[in-house]
């Protein structure tokens, strides 16, 4: 911890009481913030220590199949389902956004839009994941498999990526879409080439946490997915059996229930496919933060050409006046 | 609904609105209708599960009436015992649904989460803001975001074979010597219950907060810190007099926004709290929420031949439903009051 | 002792189950018919180790294997050759799905392993409740359940006995040998569910247990939190046997899959699955819990004691371990099995030595498939999984302890699998 960078000199002395309460209170801050990292540490130690018990890579090349063998088709159900919530959720959010931030009219309707879209994330996924079940798989008759389970998947995350586009988006200052036009650009250009570029960062992380949220869930997939054990055959409707998902969380929500003097391999599986999952997870936040840094030349000032040297020249004057502020 | 114009791509001003709305209107048309469109599609879901849902349970509705709220017992009565009619609806001898119970769990765990939570949540973004270099700060923040990644299953598999049982052996002991009613002297348990499933739920909302608080804590002008201590605060006096003041109304909205995850988990508490419909006797004794209910009793219910069973789940979710609308309801009324850039933490996920 | 249907005036239909236990014990003329169709079982389920066909008439302490191939073995033969020519219109190519009971899932998964008949199939364990709706509603082949359907289920389902399932009662009583079973009943059961039996030295559980030590420990009662087959064969032993069906007709309205309604008892908890069960009645000494016979070598190898339970034997109740034999006796007891299959296995009351504790293992399956490959594919693979010499040798069988259906329940079975049609 640095010495606060507020330099004291020439103000009254403070007395011992003061001294001890300033103390204390950013000593309990301190162990707010080790408290929380306790889970985090243990939660991970737990499952790495669980999973490395009994590691075998075998888990990467085999199925689970009929007697536990290995991972690999829950693996593939996964970044299947990653990949088409990324295309559907995607779409659906990233529009959703720019019609809130850049199109929509200040209003009622985009007041109960907007409003819709974040109580649609307050319901728990459970219940989606029925009311998936009740309209897709049974009254549309797709049965398990991995269309229902996608769209139940996505209109989980639809509404964090909606909240994450329309943040970046309106994080764009107006100025560059002023700019953008006085040079005789259409709007959509505007849009296009600067704007949603400004915002790439912002939506992109947006987008990689959704994902990292819909590889983590279990729930919404019991009643939709339906689960096998094999590989999945390649059709996007049921009601073969083998067209069912499987997936990662489904190995962990029941494999470390199966009795262990007969599959002896599931229970570490159940762990296995947890490490997994948060290896996936912790992949996938790193990445948002890749893309952050990468996506930064693309930066409002580097999208509508300022040089580097300017930009430089520009942010040296901007720390010079706030040199004081800890987080520039 | 708009009525898109007609006029030339140029002339009209960009209307100067602060957010930038309204901006693309008159032109891209297509980009103005295709968004729209996407733009509706969650609203049309919600819509489609509202509709679903309260279709689903109407009969459970007129069956269970108002006591559904108020009592006690719920059961799917006899399945095999045939079925009579009441009210026009067909139900198993037996049946009575009441979910105070689970809805006493779901409010009870989300109680523990907030108090747990949320100091916790607080001082790890006024120390994360505060007090750390940037670099260690950036690590912080990573914590914080693997912390909301962690799978609900695997955080709930952890509550239920480690973190409890260890909480059980080691912890209860002492905190059940405190002289408090609902706590003192009550047998610990094996861990899984009541107060093993708030301290996960609370391990759960720290990083919706945290992140919130963090962002509204960077939102604070410089200038105002310094003119603080400037008139010789220490810094935590500053801290008190200047940024707390400044982030109240915004912290309170991201509490709520973590409360609402609270109320909706489910499978870490269907996990944790031992999933039974029962009110706890005490803070360490098992008991269920309207979530983990559903999930738990999903699939006998669906051997009840008259339906009725699942009905009363459909219903305890549409309770549940209210429920979390009105603290998101609340949540955006507090948002919209609060500061600008009191931004909901959807960078952070959850 | 037995109770009259419940519901009475407001019945619109009185359970199956009922009205057959009921002939079961009326109609005790019949048994000394049943005795040879009862003797059968020793050859047909000659793999199955240690087993003994328990004829109810005689004594028969296990060993006393009846080999006795008479009257009966000719039914037997047309039983194999119709479950042959089932088995041989196994059509190729087809893959089955399956989802339901999590107790009948791992032999749906030995099976998987050897693609019976060509036959693959994708099991999923969900839930019983889960295997009858899918099954219903057509999202699945086959739904496995541990209990049988409501009669007002549309009767084009059928419910069709494949193997036989029993249940223990297991304890965790620190210092008592696997070997040694502690006696318990229905009674008691009920008393320590109803909060009115505390503690092991109790002076009802003494007095069945002259000569044991019973230590001055707590019991904590264990029930399941989700929805299972094995709350409900586990209340209808309670219900069948303990007075006034103890606490399962007043609290419940009759046996139930769902435990929600259980008395609430200040000990008690509950647990999510057999394997959560398990692991809490590993860690809580004291408790008592009833868990599906797959977890019986988990359970006995972690220390936990199964209890011998008493049987409702007319000429002398008997107190019962659970082994195959117990296990082949009370289902060769059933006089009568209703063609629909639907039947409760607890306590028969004809049995000696009979466990009371059993029940059928089903697959639920549409009667109308979608088309007559899919049909001959199910009837084909259903039929070698209930076959002594397909699916249901000991091979599969052994390591989750189920038994194969005796020769009185293979005769329903029969003609269950060939309503399947397409």
């Amino acid at each position: 911890m640095p010495a606060a960078p507020y330099a004291r000199s020439g103000a009254p002395p403070v007395s011992t009481g003061r001294r001890v309460r300033n103390g204390a209170w950013w000593g309990l801050c301190a162990a707010g913030f080790g408290l929380v990292a306790v889970p985090v540490v243990w939660v991970i130690a737990y499952v790495v220590t669980k999973a490395a018990a009994s590691w075998s890579w075998s888990i990467f090349t085999k199925p689970v199949g009929a007697t536990y063998q290995g991972l690999l088709n829950t693996i593939e159900g996964t970044f299947l389902m990653m990949v088409g919530v990324a295309l559907i959720a995607g779409v659906i959010g990233i529009g959703t956004g720019i019609w809130l931030s850049e199109v929509a009219k200040p209003g009622a309707l985009r007041s109960i839009l907007r409003g819709a879209s974040e109580v649609l994330s307050g319901i728990p996924s459970i219940v989606l994941g029925y009311v998936g079940y009740l309209a897709l798989v049974v009254n549309l008759h797709w049965g398990y498999s991995l269309l229902p389970a996608l769209i139940t998947l996505s209109f989980l995350v639809v509404p964090y990526i909606a909240k994450a586009t329309e943040l970046a988006l309106s994080q764009v200052p107006l100025a560059y879409r002023e700019g953008g036009e006085a040079l005789g650009m259409r709007r959509t250009h505007v849009l296009g080439r600067i704007v949603l570029r400004s915002a790439i960062p912002g939506i992109s992380t947006g987008l990689i946490l959704a994902l990292a949220i819909s590889v983590g869930e279990t729930a919404p997939l019991l009643y939709t997915a339906g689960f096998t054990s094999g590989y999945w055959d390649g059709a996007f409707l049921g009601p073969a059996a083998t067209s069912q998902m499987p997936y990662l969380t489904y190995a962990t929500w029941t494999f470390y229930q199966v009795p262990t003097t007969q599959f002896k391999n599931a229970l570490p599986l159940s762990f296995d496919a947890a490490l997994l999952l948060m290896v996936l997870v912790l992949g996938l936040i790193l990445l948002a933060r890749l893309v952050v840094r990468l996506t930064q030349k693309y930066s409002p000032e580097r999208a509508t050409g300022i040089s580097r040297a300017a930009l430089r020249a520009a942010k040296a004057n901007r720390l010079g006046s706030a040199r004081a502020a800890p987080q520039a | 609904m708009s009525t898109p114009d007609t006029a030339p791509p140029r002339p009209t001003p960009a209307p100067a609105t602060s957010d930038g709305s309204v901006y693309l209107r008159g032109n891209g048309r297509a980009l103005d209708w295709a968004t729209r469109l996407l733009a509706l599609l969650p609203f049309a879901a919600l819509a489609a599960i509202l509709v679903v849902l309260f279709y689903e349970a109407l009969p459970a509705i007129r069956f269970n009436g108002f006591g559904f709220l108020v009592n006690r017992v719920w059961s799917v009565g006899s399945t095999y015992g045939g079925v009579s009619k009441a009210g026009g609806v067909l139900h198993p001898f037996g049946a009575k649904y009441g979910a105070w119970p689970i809805i006493a769990g779901t409010l009870e765990t989300a109680l523990i989460a907030m108090v747990v939570g949320l100091p916790l949540a607080l001082g790890a973004a006024v120390i994360l803001v505060e007090k750390m270099p940037p670099q260690l700060a950036s690590v912080a923040g990573l914590v914080l975001e693997v912390l909301a990644g962690v799978p609900s299953v695997v955080i709930g598999l952890w509550g239920l074979l480690t973190f409890g049982p260890w909480m059980a052996r080691n912890i209860y002991p002492a905190v059940h010597a405190i002289p408090i009613p609902f706590l003192h002297n009550q047998p610990v348990g094996t861990g899984e219950g009541l107060l093993t499933a708030g301290l996960v739920l609370a391990a759960m909302i720290v990083p919706i907060v945290a992140a919130t608080t963090r962002d509204l804590l960077r939102s604070v002008p410089v200038a105002t810190k310094e003119g603080a201590l400037a008139l010789g605060m220490t810094d935590s006096e500053a801290f008190w007099s200047v940024q707390a003041r400044w982030v109240r109304t915004g912290v309170v909205g991201a509490a709520v926004l973590g409360l609402g995850r609270a109320l909706g988990e489910t499978i870490a508490v269907a996990l944790c709290t031992g999933s039974v419909l029962q009110i706890a006797q005490s803070i360490f004794s098992t008991t269920g929420t309207i979530a983990s209910t559903v999930v738990s009793q999903l699939d006998s219910s669906q051997s009840d031949p008259t339906g009725l069973a699942v009905k009363s789940l459909a219903e305890a979710a549409l309770v549940l439903f209210l429920i979390t609308l009105l603290v998101n309801v609340v949540a955006r009324m507090i948002v919209r009051r609060s500061a600008r850039g009191a931004a909901l933490p959807v960078g952070a996920g959850f | 002792m037995h109770k009259t249907p419940h519901g009475g005036n407001a019945a619109q239909r009185v359970p199956a189950n009922r009205n057959t236990r009921r002939l079961g014990v009326a109609g005790l003329a019949i048994l000394a018919g049943s005795v040879t169709t009862a003797a059968v079982l020793a050859p047909l389920a000659g793999a199955t180790t240690g087993h003994a066909a328990s004829r109810p008439s005689k004594s028969s302490k296990a060993k006393t294997s009846t080999k006795k191939k008479s009257t009966g073995s000719s039914l037997l033969k047309q039983d194999e050759s119709k479950l042959t020519a089932l088995e041989k219109g196994a059509p190729s190519g087809v893959t089955l799905s399956e989802t339901g009971s999590t107790l009948f899932y791992p032999l749906f998964q030995e099976w998987q392993a050897v693609k019976p008949l060509g036959i693959a199939v994708s099991p999923t364990g969900t839930g019983s409740g889960t295997g009858q709706s899918s099954a219903l509603n057509g999202t699945v082949n086959i739904g496995a359940s541990d209990a049988y359907l409501p009669s007002t289920d549309p009767a084009t389902l059928l419910n069709i006995p494949i193997v036989v399932s029993a249940q223990q009662i297991n304890y965790n009583l620190p210092g008592f040998k696997p070997s040694f079973h502690l006696r318990l009943n229905a009674t008691i059961l009920n008393g320590i569910y109803t909060g009115k039996i505390t503690n092991w030295d109790n002076s009802q559980i003494a007095k069945i247990n002259k000569g044991t030590k019973l230590p001055n420990l707590a019991i904590v009662p264990l029930r399941r939190s989700d929805g299972s087959g094995d709350t409900f064969i586990f209340t209808s032993y309670i219900d069948y046997q303990a007075p006034g069906g103890g606490f399962v007709q007043p609290d419940m309205g009759g046996p139930n899959t769902s435990s929600t309604s259980f008395p609430s008892v200040p000990a008690e908890q509950a647990e999510n699955g057999n394997s959560g069960m398990l692991s809490a009645c590993e860690k809580i000494k004291g408790c008592i819990a009833y868990i599906g016979i797959s977890y019986r070598r988990e359970a006995l190898a972690s220390g936990l004691g199964d209890a011998a339970l008493l049987n409702g034997y007319k000429k002398g109740p008997q107190y019962v371990v659970l082994d195959p034999s117990s296990i082949q006796a009370e289902v060769a007891s059933y006089s009568k099995i209703p063609a629909s299959g639907t039947l409760s296995l607890v306590d028969s009351k004809s049995a000696k030595g009979g466990y009371p504790i059993v029940n059928f293992e089903y697959a639920i399956v549409n009667e109308n498939q979608s088309s007559s490959t899919t049909a001959a594919a199910i009837k084909a693979f259903l039929a070698w999984g209930a076959d002594p010499r397909g699916g249901a040798q000991s091979k599969y069988l052994a390591s989750i302890g189920f038994q194969p259906l005796a020769a009185n329940a293979l005769a329903v079975t029969l003609p269950l699998l060939q309503k399947i049609g397409g």
